[in-house]
């Protein structure tokens, strides 16, 4: 192949300038018209396969640490599916762009000269996330981190609506607020390695995950408790999650796909990471309680809300509420075969996720209208976006021929194997009712008899293939899991990374 | 020295909670982020070397960069007037107090050592207070003036608790508040073209 000729340190030196450039050469104007969309493909498909020849290239049981970056196949695998994300994001762009025209919720039409400042936030929001994978050390993820909220609360707000100003402002001030916990967290982990290790390789997570049983145990207890805290709301888990269903209702559809699909899941590896230090230290009883109660906690708040709820976007954005949960009760089992399929789940769930937002986006362009109990029979008016709509409604609520179907089961299998079984029929008592409220929605939107003028068909070649492909591609994944090598040895690896400590 | 330092924070951080003029608190908040640069220039002095450096930065970013855009976007405000309500500000300096009780109660349940007693009494003060200060206050920007002081706060915890964090790290947090504060500025200018005002409690449409 032709990019062999790279090394992996190269190869991850592109990924990382690529959007960087992209998106400073977007911002000042550089692109104009056409050539922008076509820059914004280029940037992230070349980004994806230097991603893909990573992959191929990359012995998935060894681990690269080079200057601040550092690589093992868990940051590959969070990798493999943020530069997913980004290629599905920059073939749908244009066709989302264009399509803004709507007088209530469209914008950007009427603005083309802001075409290159969307862009310009949407790619560094996507380098930012890179950067979260990428570093080798806690207080630098941190920084990380703290940037994704803050550029894009700019992109939430991007329209400057009323509504999306109330949601970009609760969603700076509260994550903010759980972030700074973190950031205390933080400071209690570097004392605790201080007090313990000395100042040699400052918070770098491979040297303390090394010396984890060193570390002392009250100190840790409550670093883990404060990063828990802060990460967890950034994650979007129950008391803390004020934010999560403003922020994603009110984004363009295409953050809204980012934010649920990649920047969550961002905060979730972050904690991962803190878990893997932190558990010969803390003891896994303390770590799998809190996981637990909160991951069902946050099922079992998401599941009123979707069955009451008019607004199409917010109904997505507490699904993504309950699927965020049931990962961090799945990582909270701590065992092997949990931790594995909540890994494929946070692939599966990014992929049809974001095919969800594009499509609710393009719902509300068709019937100028959020309220879901405004839109009949899209099946006569709409009959491509109906269908798609419908198949990924199927496959978020976890049904055969996708890959979320997969993932649930294997996730539930964790939960009567590791001896509880009560909380896993709470948990399916709780997913069964996610799938009631949200297929009741559904199938009344898709089917009956059309009420209202309906724009037609909006979903274009391009993005219906697009569509198409992340869900076939997430019901590969999950169906022909054993069967595809590579891929399957690097979740394996990410998973014993992630179950380090409890072995 | 330090102890004046202190003394000095709990007294500005108490007098944030009083303040009810938009430039009186920016004005307050400055001279609280200035003596959190002379903690920094202390420990900097004793350690020496690169431990200036952070000191450097609180001073450009947090005594004159924040405080000057804060500053800036006051004079586009069309209204300036702040909603009166004394009964709120008089809870929050109550609180406040409650708060510094509690800072030495929980330094003096975890057993630090007595040489930074203080100082990590009154971040965890500071933390608090900040942390009320955002939920209690109605106008955008002295939430704002509450999510500094909390920051500062937490400043003040690491400074004393680990001498700092490594440079690089430091070096970011900068840079994150200094995007923060650009945001916030962006937002809350953009509101007072929506909504004619910078009081948050106009913002309540997105529910359930």
């Amino acid at each position: 192949m032709m990019e062999s000729m790279f090394s992996i340190q190269e190869l991850l030196d592109f990924v990382l300038l690529l959007p960087l450039a992209f998106s400073l050469l977007a911002a000042s104007g550089f692109f104009k018209g056409g050539i922008l969309h076509w820059a914004d493909r280029l940037t992230a498909t070349l980004v994806a396969l230097a991603v893909w020849q990573v992959v191929v290239l990359f012995p998935v049981d060894s681990a690269i640490h080079d200057g601040f970056i550092y690589l093992d196949a868990l940051s590959l695998w969070m990798l493999l599916i943020l530069s997913l994300l980004y290629v599905a994001f920059s073939w749908t762009s244009k066709a989302y762009l264009e399509r803004d025209t709507n007088i209530r919720y469209g914008y950007l039409r009427r603005f083309s000269h802001l075409e290159g400042r969307f862009y310009a936030l949407s790619h560094l929001f996507v380098w930012t996330m890179m950067l979260v994978v990428l570093v080798d050390n806690m207080g630098l993820m941190w920084v990380a981190i703290e940037a994704t909220t803050l550029i894009s609360a700019l992109l939430v707000a991007f329209k400057f609506t009323r509504t999306s100003l109330e949601a970009a402002w609760k969603y700076v001030m509260v994550c903010t607020v759980g972030i700074c916990l973190a950031l205390l967290g933080t400071i209690l982990l570097y004392d605790a390695q201080l007090q313990a290790l000395g100042s040699e390789l400052a918070l770098d997570f491979a040297h303390l995950a090394e010396h984890g049983k060193d570390l002392p145990e009250g100190l840790a207890k409550i670093a883990f408790a404060f990063l828990f805290v802060g990460y967890g709301t950034k994650i979007g888990l129950a008391p803390m999650h004020a934010w999560l269903p403003d922020a994603h209702s009110e984004a363009p559809a295409l953050t809204s796909g980012l934010l649920s699909g990649a920047l969550c899941i961002c905060a979730l590896y972050v904690l991962l990471r803190a878990v893997i230090i932190l558990l010969p230290a803390v003891g896994v009883d303390f770590m799998q309680s809190l996981f637990l109660f909160f991951g069902l906690f946050t099922i079992a708040l998401a599941v009123p809300f979707v069955v009451v709820q008019r607004d199409i976007k917010r109904m997505l954005a507490y699904s993504s509420m309950e699927n965020f949960g049931l990962m961090a009760a799945g990582f909270g089992l701590f065992l092997p075969l949990a931790a594995k399929a909540a890994l494929l789940h946070m692939l599966n769930h990014a992929l049809i996720k974001y095919a969800l937002f594009y499509l609710a986006g393009t719902i509300m362009e068709t019937y100028a209208t959020k309220n879901m109990m405004r839109i009949h029979g899209m099946i006569s008016q709409a009959p491509r976006t109906a269908f798609f709509f419908l198949l990924a409604i199927v496959g978020i609520l976890g049904m055969p021929p996708m890959g979320i179907f997969f993932s649930k089961f294997y996730l539930l299998q964790g939960f009567f194997m590791g001896g509880s079984p009560a909380l896993g029929v709470l948990a399916l008592a709780l997913l069964a009712g996610m799938l009631i409220g949200i297929l009741y929605h559904a199938l009344r939107m898709v089917g009956g008899k059309p009420h209202r003028k309906a724009a037609g068909e909006l979903l274009g070649r391009l993005d219906t293939a697009v569509v198409a492909l992340l869900l076939t591609v997430s019901g590969v994944c999950g169906a022909l899991l054993p069967e595809l090598g590579k891929f399957d040895q690097l979740l394996s690896e990410a998973a014993r990374i992630v179950m380090k400590g409890v072995a | 020295m330090m102890n004046e330092l202190v003394i000095f924070l709990i007294l500005a951080v108490l007098l944030q909670t009083r303040i009810m003029d938009l430039r009186r608190s920016v004005y307050c908040l400055a001279f609280q982020s200035g003596l959190l640069a002379c903690a920094c220039l202390i420990v900097g002095l004793v350690h020496g070397g690169v431990h200036l450096v952070p000191a450097l930065l609180t001073l450009l970013i947090k005594v004159v960069f924040i405080p000057g855009a804060i500053l800036r976007l006051i004079g586009k405000l069309t209204d300036e007037r702040e909603i009166v309500s004394d009964i709120n500000v008089n809870y929050s300096t109550l609180a406040a107090a409650f708060f510094l009780v509690v800072g030495y109660v929980l330094i003096d349940g975890i057993g630090a050592a007595p040489a930074s007693r203080d100082v990590i009494a009154a971040s965890i003060f500071m933390i608090l207070t900040g942390l009320s200060l955002m939920v209690m206050r109605k106008r955008a920007i002295m939430q704002m003036c509450g999510l500094i002081t909390m920051e500062n706060g937490i400043y003040l915890l690491g400074l004393f608790v680990t001498e700092g964090l490594p440079l690089i790290v430091e070096l970011g947090v900068f840079l994150d508040v200094l995007i923060a504060v650009v945001v916030l500025v962006i937002l809350t200018s953009r509101m007072s073209l929506s909504f004619m005002t910078t009081d948050t409690t106009v913002m309540k449409k997105l529910k359930g």
